[in-house]
């Protein structure tokens, strides 16, 4: 890649470089990156005062939510901007993210924003980078290498932070204790089998005939990673100063039918009544499309939305969140 | 508000593929494939740079009107066929390659365009230009005249080889052409690969060995192998080319008749070589002006716009500027197959949209100092050295020109990233390695431990534009390093004339001081020139302006950053690599300044020497 797009963080890990203006090239041609002065893909600046009567809606999330695969202006945040009117959206998503560093992002860059509502987007397999201590990143030479990452845990009863600040230089994998070499995010389940199926262009079949479940975290109620996961939204929805959304938002296997949703809908359904917080899951709306259409809401290799995926999202969602202003 | 136009121009295939995009007849983007590729003239399909010129535009693909081919490939397999089916079953291999790269891949440009961008722009289809019309295009519509003539001579292009035409405001009319196989630029590179240069790369070292030569086979070039009128138009004997049987340019009775086989790459230049090169130069130069003489004639313009690989050779748009055939020469930085892609977005501008065409004020270019390709900001340089922990201190602008100008009196050697990289072959002050030119081991220091080149090849005085009468016998604009004229004698020394003209080995004739500034000033007192502006880069305006106000002198030795075979630095990461590959002093990123002793230990991952075959 020509440019790079991130920069070290010392809380989150990483963030967008500043008032950056790339073109990615993709499966689809390409899309445009603009990020603004506080280092978030955005065609505006940010600001912490409200400067007009427009209602605020302030996005957290990973890449489907910072928009990997689609130029700013098709991303489900600004569709809804663009539908709703008076609305205006500033988009915090952060590509490779968790839902743990999106928590420490929304303190150290939104909790002093003014808004009317925050909308706490979950892909569902995020709960899987929760539970990571290590992610992957390519440097400007293409290598891959091992980042730390912030992440919580429960230690003797007591939620705590641990690697923070965060390390800035890369990690090898044999330097790792053999404990930590288990906490890199690889990506996936099954690491070896993914990528032999992945070579022989079977990765749908396969998923499609095994079942396969992609978040198998979801299946207990008491799983590590879910107590976490339930964790941070308790702290983030108790420290936000406007009403609090949140998405969990189904990867392709849910909406095409490949897995079954149930265990991470009962979650999040658990969620709702325990914390009394507003959740809102676009599944049913996605599957009232076709199931070609569906197939298009992701790209040919790369499962981020396309724009039509982003278009779908954005109007189940600018109903509720039409509703809660 | 009537909705912009967007044309977006590439060229691929041959050598240096490009791409360039404009926007209502503005320039907005253009660079070479290699750059990001780190190919050097890396020919394929160029979706790097076609990519960074729609990042330039900050537009969706969707959003360009047209998508224009350099070149008409059926033309170019048209002629391959006819040449094959003349010369016969010798052309097989010929046939065989040609046919497969043309068949394989030129016919298919618009789905290359489809897969690398989604779509082929508004239109529905791509359009192809045509090689020539796409190279007069490249140097008449940038060009400050509303009427000039044109001339473009490079290698081969479909069936021309020299085109000269008449730019009236929006329209090119083609008043003569010369086809294939009669090339002058086939007939340099010729030479260039019997005196053990690389085809279409080396074509530069030949013309920078030419002035240690005596041209002592011009006859012999014009009794054999060239017949040339008076109007400029010539025929080669192709008894004694190769390249219609096999892919050599030169054959068996050419390497007769100049008594040897080609010399091999990379072993000792003899007096030999430099007689020969000398008498290339000195036919070109001849057959170049007559051509022009022609153009002069045919179209009775004042003006003369140029492009072609063979505008490429500064020393005789030197000599031609001095003929006074013309009042004004413009020449196409890019003069060579990567400006086609910008020749063919005007081609559709002008051409085939009937855009009218507006010259600003008649005097400056379009080109806009041919600054064209990417800029890094500082918080994506300031990301990058944090995150590779590099050592540097941020500067304001003038505390950073008056400290490297200390420096460079010192005699260190400063690689110098700065501003939008350059379109064309040359670096013009924004990737550029650059020294004290009155530094009299700066030459070979730069060749031999920077470069890594041969220690012949001359450097180019980077120049005030107000101070370039000083220094040197020139008094006008040469802001693309295009033009080359003799070194002011107020400033030459004498030097030992019984080493100049009896020594066999050149280190003996290269290390002669000829001037109050040696490192610029080759065998022959001439210079290629470049005239800074600070309308174009103010940046490098100002540093030499620094250096001036230090040293009274307002010329710097400006070098393409690079090392010999690689491709010049595109991105801050191979600016750093060339950095700590090579004996540069001082690395400066925009405004950020790293010095060489304070970096962390370099740990190299790449067989780079491997990597870059030389050229």
């Amino acid at each position: 890649m020509n440019r790079q797009l991130f920069q070290y963080h010392p809380t989150i890990g990483y963030k967008f470089i500043s008032n950056l203006k790339t073109r990615i090239q993709h499966e689809n041609g390409g899309y445009l990156v603009k990020t603004n002065e506080w280092g978030f893909r955005s065609e505006i600046e940010f600001n912490k005062e409200k400067k007009s009567d427009a209602k605020r809606i302030l996005f957290f999330g990973d890449s489907f939510t910072a928009g990997d695969g689609v130029s700013n202006k098709f991303r489900f945040t600004d569709i809804v901007e663009q539908t709703l009117p008076g609305v205006e959206v500033f988009n915090f998503g952060l590509p490779g993210s968790g839902t743990d560093q999106q928590f420490l992002l929304y303190k150290e860059f939104g909790k002093d924003v003014e808004c009317d509502l925050i909308v706490l987007v979950v892909l569902v397999e995020n709960i899987r980078r929760i539970k990571s201590h290590y992610r992957y990143y390519y440097n400007e030479a293409g290598e891959k290498q091992i980042y730390q990452k912030p992440y919580f845990d429960f230690k003797d009863n007591i939620f705590q932070l641990f690697n923070t600040p965060v390390e800035s230089q890369p990690l090898k994998m044999e330097d790792l204790p053999a404990n930590e070499q288990e906490k890199v995010d690889t990506g996936g389940r099954f690491v070896m089998a993914r990528s032999i199926v992945n070579a022989l262009g079977l990765k749908e079949i396969t998923q499609k005939f095994t079942k396969y479940q992609p978040v198998p975290e979801y299946n207990t109620a008491n799983s590590p990673e879910w107590l976490v996961l339930k964790e941070i939204i308790k702290l983030w929805s108790e420290m936000a100063q406007a009403k609090f959304l949140v998405v969990p938002l189904p990867l392709y296997q849910f909406i095409e039918e490949t897995s079954s949703p149930d265990n991470y809908r009962a979650r999040f359904g658990e969620l709702k009544s325990e914390l009394n917080i507003e959740i809102f899951d676009p599944l049913n709306d996605l599957l009232a499309y076709t199931a070609e259409e569906r197939r298009n809401f992701r790209h040919k290799t790369d499962v981020h939305p396309t724009n039509a995926g982003h278009k779908a999202i954005a109007d189940s969602l600018s109903k509720k969140i039409a509703e809660m202003l | 508000m009537a909705q912009s136009r967007y044309i977006l121009g590439i060229s691929a295939y041959y050598h240096d593929s490009a791409a360039a995009i404009i926007k209502d007849s503005e320039i907005i983007a253009a660079a070479q494939e290699e750059r990001f590729s780190r190919v050097k003239h890396d020919p394929r399909f160029p979706v790097n740079a076609i990519n960074y010129c729609i990042e330039e535009a900050f537009i969706e693909a969707s959003d360009i009107d047209a998508v224009v081919f350099y070149d008409h490939p059926i033309l170019t397999y048209d002629r391959i066929i006819k040449n094959c089916a003349t010369v016969g079953e010798h052309s097989y291999d010929t046939f065989n390659s040609a046919t497969k790269s043309i068949l394989g891949i030129k016919l298919w440009v618009e789905k290359h365009v489809k897969q690398t961008i989604g779509t082929v722009g508004k239109l529905g289809k791509v359009l192809f230009a045509g090689h020539h019309i796409s190279h007069a295009a490249s140097s008449f519509f940038p060009s400050p005249y509303n009427e000039s003539a044109i001339v473009s001579v490079d290698g081969v292009g479909e069936w021309s080889t020299t085109t000269i035409a008449h730019g009236i405001d929006n329209d090119i009319k083609l008043l003569k052409e010369i086809n294939y196989p009669n090339s002058l630029g086939l007939l340099y590179s010729a030479f260039t690969y019997y005196c053990g240069f690389k085809v279409n790369s080396g074509e530069y070292k030949l013309m920078g060995l030419a002035p240690y030569g005596k041209p002592i086979y011009v006859k012999h070039i014009y009794d054999n192998l060239i017949d040339v009128k008076q109007d400029g138009s010539y025929r080669l004997n192709m008894e004694y080319f190769g390249y219609l049987e096999t892919n050599k340019t030169t054959n068996q009775k050419f390497h007769d008749l100049f008594g040897a086989s080609p010399r091999q790459p990379e072993s000792v230049i003899t007096r030999k070589e430099m007689d020969i090169a000398a008498s290339i130069q000195q036919v070109t130069e001849e057959i170049f002006i007559k051509i022009a003489q022609h153009a002069r004639n045919s179209t009775g313009s004042s003006n003369l716009c140029l492009s072609g690989g063979v505008a490429l050779n500064c020393v005789a748009n030197g000599k031609l500027l001095r003929e006074k055939i013309f009042d004004n020469i413009w020449i196409q930085p890019a003069a060579g197959d990567a400006g086609g892609a910008l020749g063919a977005c005007y081609v559709a501008n002008h051409l085939y949209y009937k855009e009218k065409r507006s010259i600003p004020n008649g005097k400056n270019d379009k080109q806009h100092g041919s600054y064209l390709g990417p800029k890094y900001s500082d918080t994506e340089i300031e990301a990058f050295l944090d995150r590779n922990n590099y050592v540097y201190k941020k500067y304001a602008e003038t505390d950073k020109n008056e400290l490297l100008a200390k420096e460079i009196d010192k005699g260190k050697i400063v690689g110098f990233f700065a501003g939008r990289m350059e379109f064309g072959p040359r670096s013009l002050g924004a990737r550029s390695i650059i020294g004290d030119p009155r530094n009299a081991e700066m030459q070979s220091k730069m060749n031999l431990k920077i470069k890594y080149r041969e220690s012949f090849r001359p450097f180019a005085p980077a120049v005030l534009r107000e101070d370039v009468n000083k220094y040197f016998d020139l008094d006008q604009d040469s802001p693309y390093m295009l033009i080359v004229a003799p070194v002011k004698e107020t400033i030459r020394k004498q030097v030992d004339t019984n080493i100049e003209h009896n020594a066999d080995d050149m280190i003996p004739i290269i290390n002669q001081i000829r001037s109050e500034l040696p490192a610029i000033t080759h065998v022959d007192y001439s210079a290629r020139i470049q005239t800074v502006h600070k309308d174009t880069n103010e940046k490098f305006y100002n540093l030499i302006d620094a250096f001036k106000q230090l040293t009274g002198c307002s010329v710097l030795v400006n070098t393409s950053f690079n090392v010999r075979g690689e491709p010049i630095v595109c991105t801050p990461k191979d600016a750093y690599l060339c950095f700590m590959r090579t004996d540069i002093d001082i690395l400066v990123l925009e405004n950020y300044i790293l010095f060489k002793e304070d970096q962390p230990k370099f740990e190299e991952k790449e067989n780079w020497q491997q990597k870059y075959e030389l050229d």
